[in-house]
């Protein structure tokens, strides 16, 4: 290879040649590589097209603008319907604000590891095209037929080429502070954001480079581009999705009280989040930023800018109470001797199993103290001392702790103005995008055509984010649902192998230096090439790399080979890559196998040259052996019948349907009563605003008995049930008669119900205690007579010992009522009893304040352990006035309230209905009645049973906005699957070995999916035997493994490949 | 029980109905005590807070659950409207306000804390002028 000719380079964005003497001798190592292929690049033709004054156009069904999680549920949805999508990033990296997260709440799943899988699939589909660093310039056009100007910025490295080897931040001499670790530590001018970022390419940060060429001298497949331009792009699609998410406040400015940036010690929660995880600055040690030791004692402060009339922000950020918990809970399970305190005002655990969550923290020694400190100090020890009130003692104290902890408000995003201006669509007095309206149309934007996911409409949790975002992937497709859709690729037809001898080749990966550096690449071939069966072995710089996958299909067809192993790194991440290649080369996907290198061998025994090489021997030799016996595998392809049934006609089912029928879907509607409605039909009006129920419900039910794509069965029940995704047959008993239905997927909207009191409160004793939805009644039909005093009392039923989880719904809506009884009769006092006031949506903290100030609602906090007690009257029981015991926690006294109205905030449940479809429809439920979720955080809405999703209440008692933001997500879900008109199961599946079943439905308790059924054996009809169904099968193992016969047989992980891999590993052992 | 021991202003001499109190004092400041979450940053804050009977933030309590007692309170003439609660407070209450606004209800019926012909001699001579200033200012608002 020629020296590199670098005066020949020119700095474009200061017009100077760069100078020759940035550039010192040629790194030894680059002069001897000379087998460097030359790599086929974009940014040749970018530059040219530069040259030329043209823009890069592209055309697209969707864009999405931000892939964070939102932005990337939101992208995955639309494009696995088979639309094409344009997804765009500012930063160099996809992944957004969750990877920053060390573990999620309340599951403690790890973030990343949640994540990732869905930033690999999203950079693998072939629908997506994702371009990272680059913003949104300017809009244009009409729904259909957008076109959106962007603004590429140059990473300065060839994303061709980069194999993100970390070499050139290695030598990189400039230290940056680094903004994903949210300042706590510093990166390279060059660099990836983290070490799973997608796409693995390098960024120059062109601020603060100097320019050295160090970067450029190391980088083996020189993908150091300084001359690459930004460029313009112009993307055509016929929908817009803005998902840029949110910033987190810095308490510099306002509430500096706290002492943020001037002392050491006090760092934000997304600080405290980054020094928990396992790749931030202390990899996952809790260390004091000032002197890097443990800190004996943390505290907490919540609320520092929400909730905040001056200096900071009104609304309620929604989930700093549940990160705070969850980064207490989990310092305090790593190191137990730490004293953890939470300074709070209302511990807002509102969501399903939160406030369990909140219960252990306080279990694990968590403490919370009810008080907003006031001011903070710092002592010559570098500790901070809290000056605050305790609330419920009553006592103003002061408490020195070694690190504080701020958890700082969530606020719109800086640059929300900017984007809002570029693409036409408004923004709240916050900051934060203007939905066409909050209550019934959360997702849909000021604009036709662009909707909203995510935070940027407001703070949220991932799950609703999530849920959001499917939802603004369902509208999304409605002004292009009769576009051409594209599912999957095409591959050559497949060559039958299996009379073959196995002809193995084996491709070895040096990953840069990652793998040659530490471990005997060549050894490795020339010991590989001694293995039986193995026709072809070499070594490559990157197998990954495309020229790479393009010799191995040569070679493959070539050599004649019919088993392919790579050795190189993790399946998770390229496996499919390499499956790709083989049915590129003829080949069926599942004839191949990884030997993971990298990970096992150059990593984890980077020091020991001798140890790393035997050991990438033995995995090579062990997966030669195994590939000798794999097979072609063939995926079960079935059709879908192009329908949904949705069980429940409640706001959640009527939305669900419409966003099906908006995207060209059938649907059919089961509602168990004569009407379509659900709850809200004996509601009065909805929390936040004062909008009428009936103002919901009326306009939808008369769009949907209009659309001629949706069916009503109204006094209709499911009675049976069969089939699975895509070919279900169902009967339902309407008014006694019984029809058959087909459908394809399924949702059930089902809803909830309050709870039976069971005389708690006095309930069901006198005529003047009701319920909510009792009281929402009387005022709905006008039928409440004028009260004096009026009690609210909150949590009935709620977490105690019985049921320990928050109702969610109770305090606003509690809210809500006090002010309809004080607007329609403004003399009666009202009381409201509360345990914590949980307001945490949009606009609800504001409409909270504003009824306590405007309405002169007195709220009065009682313990959990000391509850209300309501006092009838001696003479008229039934319908006298009463007295009210409550302890109030604030005054640390008792009081007692004269009152002649109690209304009583009932827990909930899961609807009637739950018990009889959980078994119909094999999905499981919570102790409280509620579906349980694939997945809390990323799948909110799926089952683990492929083709059936929930939303709504049946999830979980949410409110309005919510419901409607599941239902539509929801809605995508389903959609999916009737979108792609036929889909595959996986290869990879169980085999019964009939023979040896003795149907024990040991094999059908163990699996998670409801894939397994008994059914008669083909030879003898009277003895049950277990049948796998494909289409259901997930390839999991659970089953193999739970089988007392081994008579359960998972493909491509068979025992007799097993038993190889074993034995080859051991085969030195056995020698001896 | 109330925590205001002292009995310095006949409160039925104070011509307040049941109820009257919160409006009376919402009138005179122009503040919504209502709009208070009982966080308790104002006391926490508070430079004389030791020597009050009732915190700040007990203040507000008691004047929204109408205990006219509040008005024999200590809290309301030693605060020195320093505005540091006011300052803090997430709810923009103006609590120095709201003392004000008790000390009126007081000083409008003629009636004041602090008499300076009762203060010693020897006292007079050692407190500091300034600390006059800022009580008798109490007096004309």
């Amino acid at each position: 290879m020629p020296l590199k000719s670098y005066n020949k380079k020119m700095d474009h964005d200061l017009g100077i040649p760069l100078q020759d003497d940035y550039f010192y001798d040629e790194p030894e190592e680059i002069i001897e590589n000379k087998t460097m292929p030359e790599i086929e690049s974009t940014i040749k033709l970018i530059s040219e097209r530069a040259k030329k004054g043209e823009k890069r156009k592209i055309d697209a069904d969707v864009l999405i603008i931000g892939a964070g999680i939102s932005g990337m549920q939101a992208a995955l949805d639309v494009a696995d319907k088979g639309y094409k999508v344009v997804i765009i990033d500012k930063t160099s990296t996809i992944g957004g604000a969750m990877v920053k997260l060390d573990k999620t709440f309340p599951t403690n799943d790890c973030s990343i590891c949640t994540a990732a899988p869905k930033m690999v699939e999203l950079s693998r589909h072939p629908n997506i095209n994702l371009i990272t660093y680059a913003d949104v310039n300017s809009l244009e056009g009409k729904p259909g037929d957008f076109k959106v100007n962007i603004w590429r910025k140059s990473k300065y490295v060839d994303p061709d080429k980069c194999t993100g080897c970390d070499d050139c931040a290695e030598v990189c001499p400039v230290n940056v502070v680094n903004p994903f670790d949210e300042k706590l530590s510093t990166r390279k001018a060059i660099y990836i954001e983290f070490p799973q970022a997608v796409p693995i390419v390098y960024t120059i940060d062109y601020e603060n480079c100097i320019g050295c060429g160090y970067c450029d001298r190391v980088c083996e497949p020189e993908a150091i581009t300084f001359l690459e331009k930004s460029e313009e792009i112009e993307v055509n699609a016929g929908a817009v999705i803005v998902a840029t998410g949110f910033e987190v406040f810095e308490p510099t400015e306002m509430r500096k009280e706290y002492g943020y940036g001037k002392y050491d010690n006090v760092i934000t929660a997304l600080q405290f989040e980054r020094l928990l995880s396992s790749f931030g600055p202390t990899e996952g040690k809790v260390l004091r930023p000032s002197d890097a030791k443990l800190p004996k004692s943390i505290g907490w402060i919540q609320c520092v800018g929400s909730r905040s009339e001056q200096l900071g922000f009104p609304y309620c950020s929604r989930v700093c109470c549940m990160y705070a918990t969850k980064e207490a809970s989990i310092a305090k399970e790593a190191n137990p001797e730490i004293d953890i305190t939470i300074y709070y005002m209302d511990i807002r655990a509102y969501g399903k199993d939160f406030q369990q969550y909140y219960d252990h923290a306080r279990d694990l020694g968590v403490k919370y103290v009810r008080g907003r400190p006031s001011s903070v100090y710092e002592n010559p020890d570098k500790s901070i001392t809290i000056k605050y009130k305790d609330t419920l003692t009553g006592k103003i104290e002061e408490s020195t702790v070694d690190m504080l902890v701020l958890s700082t408000a969530i606020m719109p995003n800086k640059d929300n103005k900017r984007v809002g201006k570029a693409l036409g669509i408004e923004v709240d007095e916050n900051g934060f995008f203007k939905q066409d309206s909050l209550l019934t149309d959360p997702i849909q934007s000021s604009k036709k055509g662009i909707f909203l996911a995510g935070c940027i409409q407001g703070p949220k949790d991932i799950p609703d984010s999530v849920s959001m975002a499917s939802g603004a992937a369902a509208k999304a497709i409605a002004p292009i649902k009769d576009r051409p859709k594209n599912i999957g690729k095409d591959f050559p037809p497949e060559r039958d192998v299996s009379n073959e001898k196995p002809r193995i080749g084996v491709f070895i990966c040096h990953c840069g230096k990652n793998i040659a550096n530490y471990l005997d690449v060549e050894k490795l071939t020339e010991e590989t090439k001694k293995l039986p069966n193995v026709e072809f072995c070499d070594h490559m710089m990157f197998v990954c790399s495309e020229d790479s996958c393009k010799k191995i299909k040569e070679t493959a067809q070539e050599k004649g080979l019919n088993r392919i192993i790579v050795a190189a790194c993790s399946p998770r991440t390229h496996g499919g890559l390499f499956q790709d290649t083989l049915m590129e080369a003829g080949l069926n996907k599942y004839l191949f196998e990884m030997a993971n290198i990298r990970n096992h061998c150059s990593w984890v025994h980077s020091d020991n040259w001798d140890a790393a090489t035997k050991k990438a021997m033995d995995l090579v030799r062990s997966s030669v052996a195994k590939a000798r016996h794999l097979q072609a595998l063939s995926e079960e392809e079935f059709s879908i019948y192009p329908k949904t049934l949705i069980i429940g006609g409640g706001v959640s089912g009527m939305k669900a349907a419409l966003a099906l029928a908006d995207m060209g879907i059938k649907s059919i509607i089961l509602e168990k009563e004569s009407k379509l409605g659900g709850r809200l039909k004996n509601l009065h009006s909805m929390f936040p605003s004062d909008t009428k129920a009936e103002d919901v419900i009326n306009p939808m039910i008369k769009k949907i008995r209009g659309n001629k794509k949706i069916t009503v069965m109204t006094d209709s029940e499911l009675s049976e049930l069969e089939g699975y995704i895509g070919n279900y047959k169902g009967k339902v008993k309407q008014k006694g008669k019984k029809k058959e239905i087909e459908f394809g997927t399924i949702i059930v909207a089902t809803g909830f119900k309050e709870i039976d009191l069971k005389g708690k409160y006095q309930y069901g004793k006198n005529t003047n205690i009701l319920t909510q939805t009792e009281l929402e009644t009387k005022l709905k039909n006008n039928e409440l007579k004028e009260p004096k005093n009026v009690v609210f009392i909150n949590c009935a039923g709620a977490m105690d010992e019985e049921r320990p989880y928050c109702c969610r719904v109770g305090c606003g809506v509690s809210i809500k009522n006090a002010k309809l009884i004080s607007q329609k009769y403004p003399k009666s006092k009202i009381y409201l009893l509360y345990r914590d006031m949980r307001v945490f949506g949009k606009e609800e903290e504001e409409y909270y304040a504003d009824v306590l100030k405007n309405y002169h609602v007195t709220a009065i906090r009682y313990p959990g352990d000391n509850k209300p007690e309501v006092i009838l009257d001696k003479k008229d029981p039934k319908n006298g006035p009463f007295e009210i015991k409550v302890y109030d926690d604030i005054l640390n006294e008792e009081m007692t309230l004269p009152a002649d109205l109690i209304v009583l905030t009932a827990n909930t449940e899961g609807g009637a209905e739950t018990e009889k479809l959980k078994n119909m429809l094999k999905v499981p439920v919570d102790s409280a009645g509620f579906f349980i979720e694939t997945h809390a955080k990323i799948k909110p809405l799926d089952f683990s049973t492929s083709g059936v999703y929930m939303c709504g209440a049946a999830h979980y008692p949410k409110n309005l906005v919510d419901s409607i933001a599941q239902a539509e997500g929801a809605a995508s879900r389903a959609a999916i699957p009737i979108s792609q008109e036929k889909m595959k199961g996986e290869g990879i599946v169980s085999e019964v070995v009939e023979d040896k079943c003795r149907g024990c439905a040991t094999c059908v308790e163990a699996c998670a999916y409801s894939a397994i059924d008994l059914v008669p054996y083909s030879k003898d009809s009277t003895r049950m035997v277990a049948k796998v169904n494909r289409a259901l099968c997930k390839g999991c193992g659970s089953c193999a493994a739970a089988c007392l016969n081994s008579a359960i047989e998972q493909k491509g992980y068979d025992s007799k490949q097993i038993n190889v891999m074993i034995a080859a590993l051991l085969e030195e052992e056995t020698a001896k | 029980m109330s925590k205001v021991t002292e009995k310095f202003v006949d409160i039925n001499s104070m011509n307040l109905k049941k109820g009257e109190l919160v409006k009376e004092v919402e009138e005179l400041c122009g503040e919504n005590l209502f709009g208070c979450y009982q966080c308790g940053t104002c006391s926490a804050g508070c430079p004389f807070v030791d020597d009050m009977d009732l915190s700040p933030d007990e203040v507000i309590r008691y004047v929204i659950l109408d205990r006219k007692e509040v008005l024999n309170s200590k809290t309301i003439w030693l605060c020195a409207a320093c505005y540091t609660c006011a300052e803090r407070c997430p709810r923009n209450i103006n609590i120095t306000k709201i003392m004000e606004a008790l000390r009126q209800i007081i000083l409008r019926k003629n009636i004041d804390r602090t008499l300076l012909t009762k203060i010693a001699k020897e006292e007079k001579e050692t407190i500091p002028q300034l600390a006059f200033v800022c009580l008798f200012r109490k007096n004309v608002g």
